[in-house]
């Protein structure tokens, strides 16, 4: 009973079969990015409780305009749009309920290394330094080292998700970078030094 | 990752800090519930809509020997339209009708 496609209109009706095919592409994306979803929501929120709510909502919203972004994507990867759902639903959860992610974020405990005591310990207080420092960087920068370190993103995935060009996003991620960098240093180098 | 940036001690750090987090278990169960009771019903609610129109009203619709009953709809409905407009301009008339009666009342009851 496949309909005729209204040019356009981006709401063309498909087929029993044709939605049966469309889930079970949906179920596909969802298993695979499961973890990329609910790992992006936690460190842009910083508590599993609320990167849980975020991730469901980013999976549901993705259901319902699924066919048409598959049909618009030409065979790209649909993680970028993926993440750029869960990106504007977190810039709405900090908007709505007025949190800062500064508060969240500190809760983020560095993840446990399979090393000696001395050295967990030592790497964790560097990690966590790292994490500290990561929060006082600008959102869209923060939010591009989330994408690139805890998804593993390619600059053009990241581009397309926050909605930037190639060159635009290399500059960013290098800036967000050189920033880190130089607040782990001026911290080192003591109060006198800064 | 070292296209990003020159500092790869600080790439490892932050690949160590920032690592994937894997969701709770009843997450993805909760889920996937969620997503399969809004797949069943989404076909239900097609199902049904299915069942109300058969193929057969389906074609009926199609077929233009049936736009007879639309045409002669639209039909009735101008005429309807036009006998409001005569009723209109009679009820517009009336003023006119009242002042020849006044004026005939008035013509009786001057003195001769």
């Amino acid at each position: 009973m496949s309909a005729e496609a209204e040019p356009g209109s981006g709401q063309e009706p498909v087929s029993a079969a044709g939605k049966a095919e469309l889930d079970r592409a949906f179920s596909e994306l969802y298993r695979t990015h499961l973890r990329d979803v609910y790992s992006y929501a936690y460190y842009r929120v910083g508590n599993h409780h609320d990167a849980e709510d975020l991730t469901e909502q980013a999976f549901l919203q993705a259901y319902r305009h699924f066919e048409r972004a598959r049909r618009e994507s030409n065979g790209r990867p649909l993680r970028p749009w993926l993440i750029r759902i869960a990106h504007n639903l977190a810039s709405n959860y900090y908007r709505d309920r007025a949190r800062r992610p500064e508060a969240n974020i500190e809760a983020i405990e560095p993840p446990m290394h399979p090393h000696g005591t001395e050295r967990v310990v030592e790497g964790r207080e560097e990690l966590r330094e790292v994490i500290d420092k990561l929060q006082d960087l600008p959102d869209d920068r923060r939010e591009a080292l989330i994408m690139r370190f805890a998804l593993g993103m390619s600059n053009r995935e990241i581009a397309r998700a926050l909605g930037r060009s190639d060159g635009a996003t290399k500059v960013l991620i290098h800036r967000a970078i050189k920033q880190l960098e130089e607040a782990i240093e001026a911290e080192h180098a003591g109060p006198e030094a800064t | 990752m070292t296209d990003a940036a020159g500092n790869p001690r600080l790439e490892q750090l932050l690949a160590d800090a920032l690592r994937p987090i894997d969701p709770p278990e009843d997450l993805a169960g909760r889920l996937e519930t969620t997503l399969s009771d809004i797949a069943s019903h989404a076909a239900a609610e097609l199902s049904s809509w299915a069942d109300d129109l058969t193929e057969s009203e389906l074609e009926a619709l199609r077929d233009p020997r049936n736009w007879v009953r639309p045409v002669a709809a639209v039909a009735v409905g101008s005429a309807a339209a036009g006998a409001l407009v005569l009723v209109g301009m009679r009820r517009r008339r009336r003023p006119d009708g009242l002042r020849d009666n006044l004026e005939r009342l008035l013509r009786d009851l001057r003195p001769q």
